[in-house]
């Protein structure tokens, strides 16, 4: 239980760090986050459903689909409404709904579920499923692949960009383009996180609510500067919440989710690092 | 209300400084017009059907101008305005049906809970801006959905498990309601509710609540506890949006967890987006036209979330001030006015603004 919390944690950091890095260069809160992760796991399921059952080859197309529906958001919503405090929250919120509906309407309502192949015994009878260990590992090394592109020359534009944007400007970088380019990629992220997940679990229409809320959790305690932060805290938080789902009930964990965001946003009212107060 | 608009903290006086309180029967001529029509419907002899969708329509309106009491006028924008709709609605049938209360007595003790519900969630909020009340609002609303969905709480007479699903229903005194009088009850309750809204946004508390809106730390520079306001206009708000989830339990006979969910209070901020915010007129408007629109043409649930998320995301997109605001705005500058004379309130009564 406790190896399996840790799995699926570590695929929910990849989430998570979309979800910072879109409040990191974006500086926008997006509520739609989640529904990326469910298109990701659609994908999986439609790709399974073709004879293509591993998330492994599902999790590219979801990217790259995901990383069109991010860019076409970022630059026709995002870029464009981002100085109305109303329109950004609910706007996105309008987007995940209507994901939702729009997935509730060509796959129904009911749980969906991808067959997952025959879970692997560990040394002392330990039983681990195959493709958990398969997306830890390929969310561990996209993550690491992440770090290592914030902190090496390609990066350096988006960390200026969240440090002051007009300077940016003014060295002659398309600020905007790289704006919805980061939308893109953090959504694509999302996507290829819903579809290494899809197996562990059922898919529905409303199954990216409680992953979002887990990346706005680890966003709001790891800020957005350290990846390995996130990996650790998304990793935390994956074990609580099977703790949760094991011990009470699998509703149980998104409430625990819920009522931590709660908590969080009245214990630290300013104590995210989201510098809204410098756009005026 | 009273006892807030006389806090004692600025040394200017309230009403001295600023223009007099404008009177709700402004422009009211083309409301007359609309309610003359919205009265003279049902003598048209129309299906049932369309009764009893503009019927809730009238609800939903009333709901929707509550959320405007909030999200429009003091400037917080709630997520899960569905708490209090549904926690009065939930309070309506469990106390009608399990504890065997009259239903006057019922529905006040809703309307007192779910002002109750609004001045804590208001409490939490406060010091809270734009997104993160969203957020904060969010979170609470789907726990109390959560909470409505997963648990059969309380199982009635004769052993039915209510709750979950199927929700609970709610004793009435009266077997059926015929199709008119409940039309009429909801379009009773909408006027005033909404007059009594209209009157609560354009009075000095109102007009506290937009300055702190308007800018939080000029208000509180001015002496204004913002913290307290913010929890007043949530109670104001929740009480009038628990009003309007009594309102549909009646006509419904049921409470189920709809009544509580994210979609239900995305709703609101659609029509309040779409109508303009803070107009309260505004997002009653544009509650009963996309409503009989997408329900009229019995679309599944589904595709009528959809429309609606698609209507906000165009609105929100191309009119960032809502589509009666942009319009306003279009109107005044083609008409050559400064903005010496205050805004006409006159140009929300078309009907076919709030189409996609």
């Amino acid at each position: 239980m406790l190896l399996d919390g840790l799995l699926t944690g570590g695929t929910y950091a990849l989430m998570a760090a979309g979800m910072a890095l879109i409040l990191g260069v974006v500086k926008v809160i997006n509520l739609s986050h989640g529904a990326f992760f469910t298109l990701g796991a659609y994908v999986a399921y439609a790709l399974a459903g073709r004879g293509v059952g591993s998330p492994i080859a599902a999790a590219p197309l979801a990217a790259v689909i995901a990383f069109a529906f991010g860019v076409f958001l970022g630059k026709s919503f995002v870029n464009a409404v981002r100085s109305h405090p109303f329109a950004l929250p609910v706007g996105t919120l309008a987007f995940a709904l209507l994901f939702e509906q729009a997935a509730q309407m060509v796959w129904g309502p009911q749980p969906l579920s991808i067959e997952a192949g025959a879970p692997w015994i560990g040394p002392g009878g330990l039983v681990i499923r195959r493709w958990g260990v398969i997306a830890f590992v390929s969310s561990a090394a996209l993550l690491g692949g992440l770090k290592w592109l914030l902190s090496s020359r390609p990066g350096l534009p988006l960390h200026l960009i969240a440090e002051d944007e007009e300077i940016a400007g003014s060295l002659g970088m398309d600020v905007e383009a790289i704006r919805y380019l980061t939308f893109g990629g953090a959504c694509a992220m999302a996507a290829a996180a819903g579809a290494l997940l899809s197996p562990s679990g059922a898919v529905t229409p409303t199954m990216g609510r409680a992953p979002l809320l887990l990346s706005l959790v680890v966003v709001i305690v790891a800020g957005m500067d350290s990846v390995a932060a996130i990996f650790l805290l998304s990793i935390g938080l994956g074990i609580f919440g099977n703790a949760c789902a094991w011990l009470l009930s699998p509703q149980w964990s998104y409430v625990a989710l819920l009522a931590a965001v709660c908590l969080l946003l009245s214990a630290r009212p300013a104590g995210i690092v989201v510098p809204a107060g410098r756009r005026d | 209300m009273r006892n807030a608009a006389s806090f004692r903290a600025p040394k200017v006086s309230l009403r001295g400084g600023t223009p007099p309180a404008r009177s709700p029967w402004r422009g009211g001529g083309s409301l007359a017009a609309g309610i003359g029509l919205l009265l003279l419907f049902p003598l048209s002899s129309p299906d049932a059907f369309f009764l009893d969708v503009f019927t809730t329509g009238f609800l939903l309106a009333a709901f929707a101008a509550s959320w405007d009491v909030v999200g429009g006028v003091s400037g917080q924008i709630t997520l899960g305005h569905a708490l209090p709709f549904g926690a009065a609605a939930y309070a309506c049938a469990l106390l009608t049906t399990l504890a065997g209360w009259p239903l006057p007595l019922a529905v006040a003790a809703a309307v007192l809970l779910a002002a109750a519900v609004g001045a804590g969630i208001g409490a939490i909020s406060a010091p809270l801006d734009g997104p993160f009340v969203a957020l904060l609002t969010l979170a609470l609303g789907e726990i109390a959905h959560e909470a409505a969905v997963g648990h059969t709480f309380f199982s009635g007479p004769g052993g039915y498990a209510w709750g979950g699903e199927g929700g609970i229903p709610v004793a009435l005194p009266w077997r059926d309601a015929s199709p008119f009088s409940s039309y009429y009850a909801a379009l009773a309750f909408l006027c005033l509710a909404s007059f009594g809204m209209l009157r609560f946004s354009r009075s000095g508390t109102g007009l506290i609540l937009r300055a702190v809106a308007g800018s939080p730390i000029t208000a509180q520079a001015s002496g204004v506890p913002i913290a307290r306001f913010r929890r007043l206009a949530f109670a104001a708000g929740s009480a009038f949006a628990g009003a309007a989830g009594a309102g549909f339990v009646l006509h419904v006979g049921r409470a189920t967890a709809t009544d509580l969910s994210l979609e239900l209070s995305f709703q609101a901020a659609t029509f309040a987006a779409v109508g303009g915010r803070g107009t309260i007129v505004g997002p009653v408007v544009a509650a009963l036209v996309l409503h009989v629109l997408f329900q009229g043409f019995s679309l599944p649930p589904s595709a009528r979330v959809l429309l609606y998320a698609l209507t906000l995301l165009v609105t929100l997109r191309f009119f960032p001030g809502g589509v009666v605001g942009t319009a306003r705005d279009l109107a005044s500058r083609l008409g050559g006015k400064d903005g010496a004379r205050p805004p006409r309130r006159r140009v929300r009564d078309k009907p076919g603004e709030g189409t996609p």
